[in-house]
């Protein structure tokens, strides 16, 4: 059977080196003479690329006095592996950052190895998912903490310099080339209002609109309150899906917040909140009878309606609490 | 019946005195549940550090206090008590202890400090309408007042007994709030000064005082940006901004922080920026427009350069400090997370969720936005200042659970307005009659008729809307306002009054159990241990083991010193003999801990290791390893599939030292923790260099002896190394006597019963 490339499921891999130390023996290069190659070949480019070959001149020869991050991943797009190229971009910039760091040595290098082409190597070694960080220290074998534990740390390159100073003792400040795109946006809509404004430079009512800014100081006031700067820090689930098919839009508990249930919350805030506009316009405002009579009663709905479920979704999530209205 | 309608301004000052009183009184009562429950007792942690330095300056007199180095804390390096607090805490109840003295009424300072709050939340209930009257009307800061008066979010940090800053910041911050209003408004140098005095109070008293320091340039500036400049501003900022530097700066703890830190740029900048203003005013009076526009160029250009280059400058040259974490992480919000574990520990500092909101303000979160919808609608000077209050203060309270203390009030205020507009304007049928009745009494020979006629088309179409639905409307509103009220006192009651150190648990038939294992843990501390006795515990307790136990302490509440907390972590997170090397180095007598596996309290040590973990690894990454202590899947667990680096570890072992005996009760097999709801993975184990010295009635607390190094037995040294020759001693058995002999022993043959002679 093809071994499948399946991501993050959990495997605990073995590594039986013995096995396989007889088949190797086909040309020996001397210590000092690989050290010089591979330090040609990071020199040229920061992660080496290897080949099962190479895998075996540089990586399973002995005797060795440097350590070798690999990378076990499948590029290829046939593979279909979107977390790969995301996982190979920050092992670059580990290896850059260590290339270029002013304690650079030859005891540390950055390889890569692609499924396509080295599949035995994987076989060998037993991996089926991608993408696999393994140290090989200069004695002995990889063993289990010389595995990176994708699912826990993450494979950022942060994490993955800790893991390497973890197991080699050599420290690599992570240097992550500056992300202009950010900025760059930013400049960008500042470039489009000065631009509006300026076309509009003879009628700049719309910066003196009231309803405009107040619109959009409400609307922030519901955002924070419905807590998105948690969703934005914490990250959560959208909705939960259960094993049994079953959806939960609301988080059980008063701990947590799904990014569904916020937004069903800013809902029913606003939904109060123009309710209770409508019902103040209407008895303030002039205008026909009925339709000020029909907004004033339709706002009252709005906001005894939404209050009532908004209580009902937070005494849902507060165990135990013993109010409730209309529902 | 003439003699009170013509006096009603005598009415509504005595409606508005009964009601600012009955907000006091419901305020300062509802907060006395946990009095009421359990006794006068200061809560939780840092009020107990309060309350111990409130004690020592009535003792010892405000100089000393100032003086104070406290060598019972942060063993070996102690605290310079006077110049790393704000005072204004204690001062306040110090001078109240004080002026009770002198009229003979003698109180305990520990009753001040537990009623502190309380009666400050009075104060800020009429500061607030005081400030809410400011920027909208009487009717909305009276709303305001009894909102704040019993909201949660505000409740949760005034309760009696929690004795902390933040009791008495709330008032300062709107009282001084109150007072800049009132000083742009009038534009005098008087209510300017005083609000730099009401901010100089502020910045004694809590270190949130940089909200104010950023708040009201952000006004200024916001005036200036919408062209609403006037002479009013530039001498109420002015005034404002110079005394209140100078005032700042009188707290040593804050000392020259107001000009040399990022935090207090933005108050800076704005001065200048208004002075530029000013200055360009009064030379657009002086000289002609086209000369003027060639000057305002060159002049705004070169006032902006060089105020940015001179910022940059000074904050490389280190002049200038850049921001500290803790408001750094206000900006980049995961930036604690990554960087700073001590702040990413403190539950207060996590983000909010809806929740929190909801459960803190109730109605107020979702109608706040209806007040701040009709504040911009009808903008005025003062108004933007709400604005930008409401829209800060929103803001931090999503980053920071902490900081919905800042954005309480201002919502209070905000919905004030929203409830008193539709109370004015549904209830007013009923006052339009009385009022054109009084009116055209006191216009009888008044003959405007077109002005009568008007008033009278008014008053139909106002009655239009119908009585029905004015009704229905006020009654619907009332219903909602009146779950709100007993919204906050349920809240009150179940989440915000219990006074953390002593626990109280009901059973199946509602009578009530008290759990005092903290105080006992503590007394037994000041009674059986040495009077210099170093205890080590997790920071949370250090305050009150200084404060109730009378002992020294390795680490406390204020985190001021990273890596002593880190070593603290890495002795609780090592192996037993790792941990004594580093116990040895830091001198220390005992250790406690908190275990709540007994009585399923979910605040134990067990619950808090983690992050002791993650702040030693900070400092020991060679040591400590936070992945060490999960499992394979990533699980942190204490039950036998749990981490052996985790089931070996000092805490560990400090917690669970002879659980494995203890069965709780007939049904759960022995060594079942409760809170965790598991059977601990490590039973069987003892402890080599520490002594179990005291445990509480229901294993709360842990107090554990370390050994001396005179304590063991010492390695055999061979008789050639010892320096103290002593005579070898030679045992007295020889080969014949090997065995040693029974006197009248019966001889006793197999498979026969011995004969007794």
């Amino acid at each position: 059977m093809r071994p499948t490339i399946s991501l993050f499921c959990l495997v605990s891999c073995v590594f039986i080196f013995s096995n396989c130390n007889g088949q190797v023996k086909t040309k020996s290069i001397s210590l000092s003479e690989r050290v010089e190659q591979l330090s040609q070949m990071s020199f040229k480019r920061s992660v080496i690329k290897f080949n099962p070959q190479k895998f075996k001149d540089f990586v399973k020869a002995t005797p060795r006095n440097y350590s070798v991050v690999i990378m076990f991943t499948a590029i290829a797009p046939a593979r279909q592996c979107s977390i790969c190229r995301q996982a190979s971009e920050e092992f670059n910039i580990v290896a850059n950052s260590h290339r270029y760091s002013a304690t650079f040595n030859n005891d540390l290098f950055f390889v890569v190895l692609d499924f396509d082409g080295s599949a035995d190597v994987f076989q060998w070694m037993k991996i089926n998912t991608a993408p696999m960080f393994i140290h090989f220290p200069p004695k002995g074998k990889p063993k289990q903490k010389d595995t990176l534990d994708v699912q826990r740390v993450g494979f950022a390159a942060e994490a993955i310099a800790k893991w390497i100073h973890e197991q080699t003792d050599i420290q690599i400040r992570v240097f992550r080339p500056p992300n202009y795109s950010n900025s760059v946006a930013f400049l960008l809509v500042l470039c489009l209002l000065g631009g509006f404004l300026y076309l509009r430079r003879n009628n700049l009512d719309i910066l003196y609109n009231k309803t405009l800014w107040g619109v959009a100081a409400v609307f922030f006031c519901f955002s924070m309150v419905s807590g998105q700067m948690w969703n934005h820090i914490r990250s959560p689930p959208f909705v939960h899906k259960s094993h049994n098919g079953g959806v939960m839009y609301i988080h059980g508990s008063s701990q947590g917040q799904f990014v569904l249930e916020t937004y069903i919350v800013i809902v029913l805030n606003a939904a109060i909140v123009i309710g209770m506009i409508m019902m103040i316009d209407a008895a303030s405002k002039k205008g026909g009878v009925r339709v000020r009579r029909i907004m004033a009663i339709l706002g009252l709905v709005f906001v005894a309606i939404d209050f009532s479920v908004i209580l009902s979704i937070f005494r849902s999530k507060a165990h135990g609490y013993p109010y409730s209205f209309l529902i | 019946m003439q003699a009170p309608l013509s006096n009603s301004a005598a009415w509504k000052s005595l409606i508005t005195f009964t009601i600012l009183f009955l907000a006091w009184v419901s305020g300062f009562s509802s907060r006395l549940f946990a009095v009421i429950r359990f006794e006068s007792i200061i809560h939780e942690f840092d009020p107990w550090f309060n309350y111990r330095a409130t004690a020592y300056m009535v003792e010892h007199g405000f100089y000393n206090f100032l003086n104070w180095f406290d060598e019972r804390a942060w063993y070996p390096l102690g605290r310079i008590v006077g110049g790393t607090v704000y005072p204004g805490l204690m001062i306040t109840s110090g001078s109240i202890h004080y002026i009770l003295h002198s009229l003979n009424i003698p109180i305990h300072i520990r009753d001040i400090c537990v009623f502190l709050a309380p009666i400050f939340s009075g104060l800020t209930a009429i500061s607030t309408y005081l400030l809410t009257k400011e920027l909208w009307s009487a009717g909305a800061g009276l709303f305001a007042c009894c909102f704040i008066a019993i909201v949660p979010g505000y409740i949760s940090r005034s309760v009696a007994g929690s004795y902390d800053n933040e009791g008495i910041a709330i008032f300062a911050l709107q009282f001084t709030y109150y007072l800049w209003v009132k000083s742009v408004k009038l534009g005098s140098v008087y209510w300017a000064a005083l609000t730099a005095l009401s901010y100089f109070y502020m910045v004694s008293a809590w270190g949130g005082y940089v909200f104010i320091t950023n708040l009201i340039p952000l006004h200024v500036f916001f005036l200036l940006v919408m062209g609403r400049y006037s002479n009013r501003l530039l001498v109420s900022y002015s005034v404002f901004y110079i005394l209140g530097l100078i005032f700042s700066m009188q707290i040593p703890f804050v000392g020259f922080q107001p000009i040399r830190t990022s935090e207090h740029m933005a108050a800076l900048g704005v001065f200048v920026l208004l002075m530029a203003v000013a200055g360009l005013k009064y030379f657009q009076s002086v000289l002609s427009k086209s000369e003027f526009k060639y000057f305002f160029i060159a002049s705004s250009l070169i006032a902006a350069g060089t105020v940015f280059l001179s910022v940059v400058v000074l904050t490389y040259a280190g002049f200038i400090a850049p921001w500290s974490g803790r408001f750094y992480s206000l900006w980049d919000t995961t930036y604690a997370k990554i960087h700073i574990p001590i702040i990413a520990s403190v539950s207060e500092h996590q983000p909010t969720t809806w929740f929190s909101f909801f459960f803190d303000l109730h109605i107020l979160i979702t109608t706040f936005p209806v007040g701040l919808w009709y504040c911009i609608k009808k903008i005025n000077d003062e108004r933007v200042f709400v604005i930008l209050y409401a829209l800060t203060a929103v803001y931090f309270a999503g980053v920071m659970v902490r900081l919905m203390l800042t954005l309480t009030p201002v919502v209070c205020m905000l919905s004030g307005i929203a409830f008193s507009r539709i109370f004015e304007l549904y209830l007013r049928d009923e006052e339009v009659p009385s009022n054109n009745k009084n009116e055209s009494n006191a216009h009888l020979y008044d003959k405007a008729g077109k002005l009568r006629k008007m008033k009278h088309e008014q008053e139909k179409e106002s009655d239009e809307i119908g009585t029905n639905v004015r009704g229905i409307v006020v009654i619907v509103t009332l219903i909602l306002l009146m779950m709100f009220a007993m919204h906050c006192t349920w809240v009150t009651s179940n989440a915000y009054s219990s006074p953390s150190i002593v626990l109280a648990s009901y059973s199946s038939d509602g009578s009530r159990l008290i759990l005092d294992d903290f105080r006992e843990a503590y007394h037994w501390l000041s009674q059986n241990t040495a009077n210099d006795a170093r205890i080590m515990s997790w920071w949370d307790y250090g305050y009150q083991i200084a404060g109730m136990a009378n002992r020294t302490t390795l680490v406390d509440n204020n985190t001021w010193n990273n890596s002593h907390i880190a070593l603290v972590g890495k002795a609780m997170s090592s192996t037993e003999i790792e941990a004594y090397k580093v116990m040895l180095s830091l001198d220390v007598d005992y250790v406690l801990v908190i275990f709540g596996g007994v009585i399923g309290y979910s605040g134990d040590d067990i619950n808090k290791f983690l992050w002791m973990v993650r702040i030693a690894e900070g400092e020991h990454p060679k040591e400590i390893k936070e992945s060490d202590y999960f499992t394979d899947r990533g699980e942190f667990r204490v039950d036998e599939e749990g981490s052996p680096v985790l089931l070996n570890c000092l805490m560990y072992k400090l917690s669970y030292y002879r659980f494995g005996e203890l069965k709780l009760d007939y049904r759960s097999p022995a060594g079942y923790d409760r809170t965790r709801n598991v059977v601990i993975g490590n039973k069987n184990f003892d402890l080599t260099y520490l002594d179990e010295a005291y445990t509480t009635e229901h294993w709360l607390v842990r107090i554990y002896r370390v050994k001396k190094p005179s304590d063991f037995n010492r390695p055999r040294l061979p008789l050639s190394n010892r320096k103290i020759r002593t005579k070898s001693y030679i045992t007295k058995k020889t080969s014949r006597r090997k065995k040693g002999s029974i006197p009248g022993k019966p001889p006793v043959i197999k498979g026969k019963k011995p004969v007794r002679t």
